[in-house]
């Protein structure tokens, strides 16, 4: 395999064990055969549709436009069975892992999102499944554990580190190594070694497929700015990917400031002037580390967007000043979900939050004939408890 | 100037020798013991030490390098220490070669350029980069290739398979089979094929072949003695410290009972 084609620019690659690089080309040939098959493609489009029920409505959010004097439009990703965006690439990657041959499959999860995910297409296509989750995050998200162990998974607890998301990964990429030769990685954010970012893209490009031709009927033109949550970045290099190429289309990757970018907890890698290039999880991208390069935690008041690197693919699009990135607090966040649940009776995730309060703040620059799609990558019913006790002045746990 | 790595290879060879290679943790528990047990362990007869530099998310590692390198993190540990370390030992003439084990990111973040400077003039012999597999070493090669005092060490697994001869063709030192697949600290639990596999690779190879990965008594050797050049213990002997408390009279005698036991089987 040409080593040029696993990287974005500078960014990317497959910082990997040895035991590892075998496994990565089997996968990277699999998949681009996969995505020409038109067998292939037509059962993954079968299960979007009929099981995840896509497509997904891109709503024009009415009470919000009018209050912020622009168009605002919500691709709902919140509406797809399991609540998420993620089981778009789930199924994709299941797929893959029936196809060949694997017999169990293998995720990390954070907030649980796409460890339910995983856990509900390992149901459904009959694989041993098994989800790494920090031990810390084993007790924010209880219920989500409960959903994924009553779907037949096994959670395994990760206790090493800081016992989150990147530890869980850690953890993920180590059991792999072991068991490569029947153990398929489904990896849920677009991050990773080549040809995970790709991958993860195309399977989540159905979101922005499908909203710039929803767009295009209902204005009869592309969005002036498209705008998604990052933590990884795997809605918004989706809500992205049919809107790269459209140089009329601004794009704004939201991340998480948690307490504020000037202190040391927030979860912001490319909306800083300070990102530091590093390797972490088999690419090379921005990541949050100390002078020593040892990778520092991330912070935010939402399980998704708490991870200290970033999607290579997102490094460079930042880099090449295609997409900007900025940061919006946990306070923010909290602020505009209270505002969307009762402006629209839509209760959204947190990670969504993030997207949605930074959408309030550019209509200030926009005027009321322009548009922009904001991507509602999930539902907040997972957050009740953290919403709850946020606005009880409980403060939360992390 | 010559490679340390690759004179005591040429010594090995002449004298007919096995290697035995031992592994800890810079700064474990403290980097005043780390600097005794280098001595202690060049005493004892070992062939070369591999030196492994703490870091934040060690994935190739299983649970005790993680835990060792955790601690050594907490006790202040770090890649800048561990070069004054390396060149206090040489000015207090320790010859034995001393190989880094580190992950990428360690080198990234100091700047490709600067820590091999750093690595030439420190005496730091040999690199192991696990996250660093052939296809991604272009930019540390540049580097490393202008001068001998530093020489990247290269990895071999199970899987390997059709990547042997391109990964072995211009390696240098000796090439570090890993016995099974996965992580460190696995305990003799060596891939299935385990004697095809090493065969293969001393096929390919022209230089020595270390084992290493779940590694603990000579006895695990048993099946492979003839055919390895050497061998690695990592997780193992951070036990056998730990046990002992850092006892380096325990250390010492371990050593010279693998290293008697390797080449008497």
């Amino acid at each position: 395999m040409d080593n040029n084609k696993t990287y974005y620019g500078e960014f990317g690659g497959r910082f990997v064990s040895e035991s590892l690089m075998n496994t990565l080309k089997e996968i990277d040939e699999a998949f681009e055969k996969a995505i020409k098959d038109e067998s292939f493609l037509k059962e993954y489009h079968y299960y979007l549709k009929d099981y995840v029920g896509r497509e997904t409505p891109l709503y024009f959010a009415k009470r919000l436009s009018e209050k912020y004097n622009t168009k605002i439009y919500l691709k709902r990703e919140d509406l797809n069975h399991t609540g998420a965006h993620k089981i778009n690439n789930v199924l994709g990657q299941i797929l893959l892992a029936k196809k060949m041959g694997k017999k169990r499959v293998i995720a990390e999860t954070g907030a649980g999102q796409h460890g339910v995910a995983t856990a509900t297409a390992a149901a459904l296509f009959n694989m041993e499944c098994k989800v790494f989750m920090g031990k810390e995050d084993i007790i924010r998200q209880a219920p989500n554990v409960m959903r994924m162990e009553m779907l037949g998974a096994e959670v395994v607890s990760v206790e090493s580190g800081s016992n989150t998301l990147k530890d869980a990964t850690n953890e993920a990429i180590r059991y792999w190594s072991k068991t490569a030769e029947d153990t398929f990685y489904i990896i849920g954010s677009a991050v990773g070694p080549y040809p995970y970012p790709k991958m993860v893209k195309e399977f989540q490009s159905c979101i922005s497929r499908e909203a710039k031709a929803q767009h295009l009927k209902a204005e009869g033109r592309n969005p002036d700015v498209v705008m998604a949550c990052v933590g990884g970045g795997s809605n918004s290099i989706g809500m992205f990917a049919e809107f790269i190429d459209e140089k009329d289309v601004e794009l704004i990757g939201v991340e998480a400031a948690g307490k504020g970018i000037d202190t040391d907890e927030h979860a912001c890698v490319l909306s800083i002037d300070t990102s530091k290039l590093g390797t972490l999880h088999g690419m090379k991208s921005y990541l949050l580390q100390d002078e020593n390069g040892n990778i520092k935690l991330a912070h935010s008041i939402s399980a998704g967007l708490d991870y200290p690197g970033v999607g290579p693919e997102h490094s460079f699009l930042r880099d090449s000043k295609r997409a900007t990135y900025v940061g919006i607090t946990d306070k923010e966040a909290m602020e505009a979900l209270k505002e969307l649940t009762r402006l629209e009776g839509i209760i959204p995730a947190i990670e969504s939050a993030h997207a949605i309060a930074y959408g309030i703040k550019k209509a200030k620059e926009m005027n009321k004939n322009q548009s922009m799609i904001i991507c509602l990558s999930g539902r907040g019913d997972k957050d009740l408890n953290t919403i709850t006790d946020y606005f009880a002045g409980k403060g939360y746990l992390n | 100037m010559s490679n340390r790595i690759e004179e005591k290879i040429k010594e090995l060879n002449n004298k007919g020798e096995k290697a035995f290679i031992t592994y800890i943790t810079a700064g474990l528990p403290d980097m005043k013991v780390t600097k005794k047990l280098i001595k202690a362990k060049e005493m004892a007869g070992i062939d070369i030490i591999e030196l492994g530099i703490p870091f934040s998310d060690p994935t190739a590692d299983g649970p005790v390098i993680q835990q060792a390198s955790y601690e050594a993190l907490l006790a202040g540990a770090d890649i800048n220490k561990t070069f004054t370390l390396v060149e206090e030992l040489r000015k207090e003439n320790v010859i034995v070669p001393i190989i880094f084990m580190l992950y990428y990111n360690t080198i990234l973040s100091m700047g490709i350029e600067k820590f091999i400077e750093k690595c030439n003039k420190s005496g730091v012999d040999g690199l192991i980069i696990p996250d660093l597999p052939f296809e991604e070493q272009g930019k540390i090669n540049a580097a490393l290739a202008k001068n001998d005092e530093t020489i990247l060490i290269q990895l071999i697994s199970p899987l390997s398979e059709d990547r042997i001869p391109m990964i072995t063709e211009n390696a240098r030192g000796f090439i570090y089979l890993v016995s099974s697949m996965g992580v460190t600290g696995q305990s003799a639990n060596f891939h299935k094929e385990i004697v095809n596999y090493i065969k293969k690779v001393k096929k390919a190879s022209k230089i020595p072949v270390m084992m290493g990965f779940g590694i603990r008594t000579p006895k695990d050797l048993e099946n492979v003695s003839d055919i390895i050049d050497g061998a690695i213990v990592g997780s193992h002997f951070i036990n056998i410290l730990r046990e002992s408390d850092f006892n380096i009279n325990v250390a010492t005698e371990y050593i010279k009972d693998f290293k008697y036991q390797i080449n008497h089987m």
